[in-house]
């Protein structure tokens, strides 16, 4: 596909893009720091894709690595500095109200990495389950069992805190 | 007849054959728990789909537009580093040797520099560059992340090296100074290439290096020299067996 042509999509894109890297990432500035790593890098491999092949998927596939990348490199710069820097972040110490919507992305971004990424291409971006196994380059009944694991996990989290 | 969680879950994606759909339809209907159980996984798809939905109508921000759009952008070369860090101050050494010699050096450097705590000033200038001194140095040269012990005053984190080939390491000193950096090695010394500091522990608890993650000033400085992964334990100890020359 040309360069400008990829672009005009992209730019179409936008908005899904980022709604995918926030189920990931849930921080927006690391979101949309995601969204910008895979424009680059998609902009820099357009003649991969074919013309008329869908831009979406290989547009999310393209996040998801950058994500996975992401996440590998965020390992290696706390693992050695910041032991405790995972239980900061899952301890919230403000109480009060909290909207259904917080307490959801509360509970997603509490969910393992590729359970999340399950939720996130299906659940959230309604992708099949097919698009979404070949994002995830794993097996169908691989997807399925995580999307039920998710689910299980994301009802008791969002039953725990509806009954607090 | 049971159905499992997945069948459920493909049911509420409309992801069955027809036949196992009208399966589970037929056995919902005289089934309520069934019924609910189905429900619950409906619901909990809406809820999903509400809770991140706003995120569609939020304006894009500018530099996303830029770079899907501008030229510039797609022809900049990947490197693949995993964090395109966005556009935030670097102390660079350029900018050092532009403003550092009394405004940073004074911020940062000063209360050690008067006091000159054991073990001599951790960083010095010399013929123009910003090198690491005394224990700074010594951990820089001699020090394994792998190895050191936890109470060691100047913590090594990340070894790696950078596209120009040369070795460079990141450090948190484990002292009242508080500062975190990122130095290279350059002709026979370690030239620092960031300092910051980082984030202070809870009032009147003192400082725990411990708990802190780099700043993100040298962490952004880290993601763009890097060149590949970080060396491992073994890579590291055959570096500093080098003398850090590439």
């Amino acid at each position: 596909m040309s360069v400008d042509g990829l672009r005009t999509e992209l730019v179409e894109l936008l908005p899904r893009l980022r709604r995918f890297a926030r189920v990931l990432a849930r921080n927006v500035h690391d979101a949309d720091d995601l969204v910008q790593t895979a424009i680059e890098r998609a902009l820099a491999h357009a003649g991969q894709l074919r013309t008329g092949a869908p831009v979406a998927g290989w547009m999310f596939g393209i996040l998801r690595n950058a994500w996975i990348d992401e996440q590998r490199a965020r390992g290696r710069r706390t693992a050695l500095l910041a032991p405790a820097e995972s239980a900061e972040n899952v301890a919230d110490p403000s109480g009060g109200e909290q909207s259904d919507s917080l307490a959801v992305q509360d509970a997603v971004a509490r969910l393992p990495e590729e359970q999340r990424l399950a939720v996130a291409l299906v659940l959230v971006e309604g992708l099949s389950y097919k698009e979404a196994a070949h994002i995830m380059e794993v097996p169908i009944g691989t997807l399925t069992s995580r999307l039920a694991r998710a689910r299980a996990a994301l009802q008791a989290l969002l039953a725990d805190r509806n009954g607090a | 007849m049971t159905f499992s969680e997945e069948t459920l879950g493909a049911y509420a994606d409309g992801e069955l054959d027809a036949a196992t759909r009208a399966a589970v339809e037929t056995a919902m209907a005289s089934d309520p728990q069934l019924a609910q159980r189905i429900a619950a996984q409906r619901a909990l798809r809406a809820r999903l789909e509400q809770a991140f939905a706003p995120v569609l109508s939020e304006p894009v921000p500018e530099r996303l537009l830029a770079g899907a759009r501008s030229a510039s952008a797609g022809q900049r070369p990947s490197n693949g580093s995993a964090l395109q860090p966005r556009p935030r101050a670097r102390w660079s050494w350029p900018q050092w040797g532009a403003i550092a010699a009394g405004l940073v050096i004074g911020a940062l450097l000063g209360p050690l520099l008067w006091r000159s705590p054991a073990g001599g000033t951790p960083i010095d200038t010399r013929g123009g560059r910003m090198l690491a001194n005394g224990r700074l140095e010594q951990a820089l040269s001699e020090q394994l992340a792998s190895t050191q012990p936890a109470g060691a005053p100047v913590q090594i984190g990340i070894s790696f090296r950078a596209r120009s080939g040369a070795y460079c390491r990141t450090f948190v000193m484990q002292d009242e100074s508080r500062l975190a950096g990122l130095a290279c090695r350059d002709r026979n010394a370690w030239r620092v290439e960031t300092l910051a500091r980082t984030e202070s522990g809870p009032a009147g608890a003192g400082w725990r290096p411990a708990g802190s993650a780099l700043p993100p000033a040298v962490a952004g400085t880290l993601d763009g020299l890097i060149a590949g992964e970080p060396l491992d334990a073994a890579a590291e100890a055959a570096a500093r067996a080098s003398g850090w020359n590439r």
